[in-house]
């Protein structure tokens, strides 16, 4: 009897480890395998990058070599896929949430549409991870997905930790939520207060600052899900909900007796919101950075998801966007000709997006005059409107 | 020549069993190939890590810890400033999740006792109200409960309209706030605390021998007045005695009274909304396993005792304490030990209900400092808490044994 045992576990304990072997070494061939197949599909873009690979010296570990060949582009990866990786959320109205019929909606749901759309053809070859605020820095340094659009911060130390951001997308500031019943009109009045945030913020970071420097002596009550703390806030558990004010007024809308809460006119912090890519992948990064390129100069040339026309209008900017004349580099970064079709015609463009989410037809937050208008219109270069909202130049 | 021809055969010819078959070839081949996999294994994970670090520049290392931490940490039971390093910080997480663990383990191992000797109740009512008792709290998922709990906390009238209790206890959603003893100068309320410690453990010697002088002798000497009598004499000396030469009592009560515009409590000791509810919820759910590891521990006592200790004149409560109890320990300290280390190990859902545990404070320390490293660190603190835990109860244990003769 035992021996019997003994005898399995020896063959199951070998057949694992043969298992493992052949499992590490057939790996590595793997992800290589695709790669061959694919020039004859698409040849010019494939043929460039295999030029950048043998140009690299690749002096990385001999386990990564492997990692480092075209085989391994996350253009590549995401188009055998077929299916672009986003990490969301789905708490927050405007940003990121769900719609009555269970779909995933929002400004961030948005961006990664967009990508979708650029890449792969479809807005709707998407997979939308859920993540807490926590995670968000794992998530991204791990690789697991292609973009995370979270509303996230950028920071420096961030930049530096967790993968590259492309572009502002929103420009948000800080600030905090009270009852109106305590009869206070400033933060600097929060003196002694428990306030309530969620965990692995910015926001969480600025608060300890805010507190430091003005000696409020502010106690954080601190939460992993953003809808723990609104139970927390809303009970009075604590005295202050902190978040950016967008969020707070986003999440404001869920509150039983909204018009009891008033948001602090203080704003302490800078919150520029945008999408981060992984690091490691410059193609990838330089895709999503022309995406997000795209929506806003489909807004500054009054092109909308509408009125997309179906040949060359002979405005040249016009045509150069939608790929009848020209390029703004889509074959260095392996697109079609006509992304830019693709994305205003799936998700419309920046003005569209931010009107559906976070404009009239969502939270309705203002944007005329306000940091996240354009800079300037196409139509006319020296009568700027004002924004802040602005990419590299498409050309 | 025929002296070799006649050895050499029969050193040559094995006439042992198969080779295959032979005992300490099959075992030396599993331990060399079950080696191997573990070295391969090893060797996979660690490649992988390093691939990853570089592929996609994930910072690590721990020079952090040196770092100002510069973010609060909610409720904690060591001091803390935000000027304090990550290293202290997280020693400050640490010992927040080893309060939890001890107090939740004794609360939960008392209620499990309970509950689990009421499971085996004579009385039909008590009997099924301890079984419900049981299958609820063990079949419900732990999180859900702390969430449970949480907005049963929220429930509570909010800081500002809580209940006040002759002024001394405050009840409210922020939590329950006690008088609590509190000391100015740290060295004189060890003092004390050390003399009264000597006081108690001299009165119990004490007790101890002349109980011992009681029964061998049989002249009364009332031990447990003498006792009680000496320990309470050396602890109020020492403290007239400090008090005289520091200037001041050792410890003083100091009471919780709302403070500022917004009424948080300040002062005593206030057992925050977000630790009661971890608590509540982390006892209710252990204490039902608890109970069932105590019932099959009673239950597997030879009835012979039972009935033994019965005929003898032994009252119900005298069987199980004198017979019952200390045999079906044996069988329940080595389940019991693990239930301790899942209710460590499952005080880490504390985040979701805003009790700064040891995983919510490193979680939040992700963002500042290294993911990868973080992540290390809190491994290998549970590690430490759950092997000495362990260590402990296998000592108690060893105790326990029966001694083999």
């Amino acid at each position: 009897m035992k021996r019997t045992i003994k005898y399995i576990a020896g063959a199951a304990l070998v057949a694992v480890l043969v298992g493992a072997m052949a499992c590490g070494q057939e790996e590595p061939p793997a992800p290589v395998a695709p790669a061959q197949t694919e020039p004859t599909a698409m040849a010019a873009p494939t043929e460039a990058m295999a030029m950048e690979a043998t140009a690299e010296p690749t002096a990385m570990m001999q386990e990564s070599t492997s990692m480092s060949n075209q085989g391994d582009s996350r253009l590549d990866a995401v188009r055998a896929r077929d299916e672009v990786i986003c990490a969301s959320r789905n708490d927050v109205p405007g940003y990121g949430f769900l719609d009555a019929s269970g779909n995933n909606v929002g400004f961030d749901i948005d961006l990664c549409r967009a990508l979708a759309a650029a890449v792969l053809g479809d807005p709707s070859k998407i997979q939308i991870r859920l993540i807490s605020a926590a995670e968000r820095g794992p998530t991204i340094q791990s690789g697991e997905v292609d973009m995370l659009v979270r509303t996230v911060t950028w920071t420096t130390s961030r930049d530096a930790q967790w993968g590259n951001y492309a572009q502002t997308m929103f420009y948000d500031g800080q600030g905090f939520m009270v009852n109106q019943s305590l009869g206070i009109s400033s933060a600097l009045e929060l003196q002694g207060a428990s306030v309530c945030v969620t965990q692995g913020t910015t926001t969480e970071l600025n608060l300890a600052d805010f507190s430091a420097q003005n000696g409020l002596n502010i106690e954080a009550l601190t939460f992993e899900d953003t809808a723990a703390v609104v139970a927390a806030y809303e009970s009075g558990q604590c005295d202050a909900f902190t978040n950016d004010r967008s969020q707070l007024a986003a999440l404001g809308t869920s509150l039983a007796n909204r018009a009891d809460h008033v948001i602090l006119p203080e704003t302490i912090s800078e919150e520029p919101l945008g999408p981060v890519v992984p690091h490691g992948d410059d193609q990838w990064f330089d895709i999503v950075k022309s995406v997000m390129a795209v929506l806003i100069y489909g807004e500054a040339y009054g092109v909308n998801s509408g009125s997309i026309p179906s040949a060359a209008t002979g405005d040249t900017k016009v045509d150069r966007l939608l790929g009848f004349e020209g390029s703004w580099g889509q074959e260095s970064l392996g697109l079609s000709d006509t992304a830019a079709q693709d994305v205003i015609r799936a998700v419309g463009n920046y003005g569209e997006i931010y009107d559906r989410n976070l404009g009239p037809s969502g939270i309705n937050l203002p944007r005329e005059g306000g940091r996240n208008a354009l800079w300037a219109d196409a139509s006319c270069q020296d009568c700027p409107k004002g924004g802040q909202i602005y990419a590299a130049p498409l050309r | 020549m025929l002296n070799t021809n006649t050895t050499l055969p029969r050193a040559l010819t094995y006439q042992g069993i198969p080779i295959w078959r032979h005992a300490q070839v099959i075992q030396w081949t599993a331990q060399i190939a079950s080696g191997f996999l573990v070295v391969f294994l090893v060797a996979w994970f660690f490649f992988n890590i390093a691939n990853a670090i570089e592929d996609r520049e994930i910072p690590y290392g721990f020079s952090f810890l040196e770092r100002a931490y510069q973010t609060p940490i909610g409720q904690h039971f060591l001091p803390y400033e935000t000027s304090d390093t990550f290293l202290y910080a997280f020693g400050v997480a640490a010992v927040n999740t080893i309060v939890v663990s001890i107090v939740g383990v004794i609360l939960a191992t008392a209620l499990g006792i309970f509950v689990g000797v009421a499971r085996l109740s004579g009385n039909w009512l008590v009997a099924k109200l301890a079984l419900g008792y049981i299958e609820f709290f063990r079949n419900v998922p732990l999180l859900i409960q702390l969430y449970f709990w949480f907005y049963i906390v929220l429930a509570l009238p909010p800081v500002r309209e809580g209940y006040v209790i002759a002024d001394l206890v405050y009840v409210n959603n922020a939590g329950i706030s006690i008088p609590f003893p509190f000391s100015d100068g740290l060295a004189a309320a060890l003092v004390w605390l050390a003399a009264a410690l000597a006081g108690v453990v001299g009165g119990k010697a004490l007790h101890q021998r002349l109980t011992e002088r009681e029964i061998d002798t049989g002249q009364a000497s009332y031990p447990l007045v003498w006792g009680v009598t000496v320990a309470v004499v050396v602890g109020a000396l020492a403290w007239l005695l400090i008090s005289f030469v520091g200037g001041g009592a050792p410890l003083v009560v100091s009471e919780p009274a709302p403070q500022g515009t917004f009424g948080r409590i300040s002062g005593g000791f206030t057992m925050s909304g977000g630790l009661l509810a971890l608590l509540i919820g982390l006892v209710m759910y252990t204490s039902s396993f608890i109970a069932e590891i105590v019932r099959a521990g009673i239950q597997s006592v030879n009835r012979g005792q039972i009935e033994a200790a019965r005929a003898l004149g032994l009252s119900p409560m005298g069987t199980l304490r004198q017979v019952t109890f200390p045999q079906a320990l044996r069988v329940i300290i080595p389940p019991l030990i693990s239930q301790f280390l899942n209710l460590t190990k499952n005080s880490s859902l504390a985040g979701a209900i805003g009790f700064a545990d040891l995983t919510n404070v490193a979680k939040t320390m992700t963002q500042t400092a290294p993911a990868i490293s973080i992540f290390i660190l809190i491994m290998a603190a549970y590690l430490a808490m759950s092997l000495t835990y362990s260590l402990i109860g296998n000592l108690y244990n060893r105790r326990l044994r029966i001694a083999s003769r």
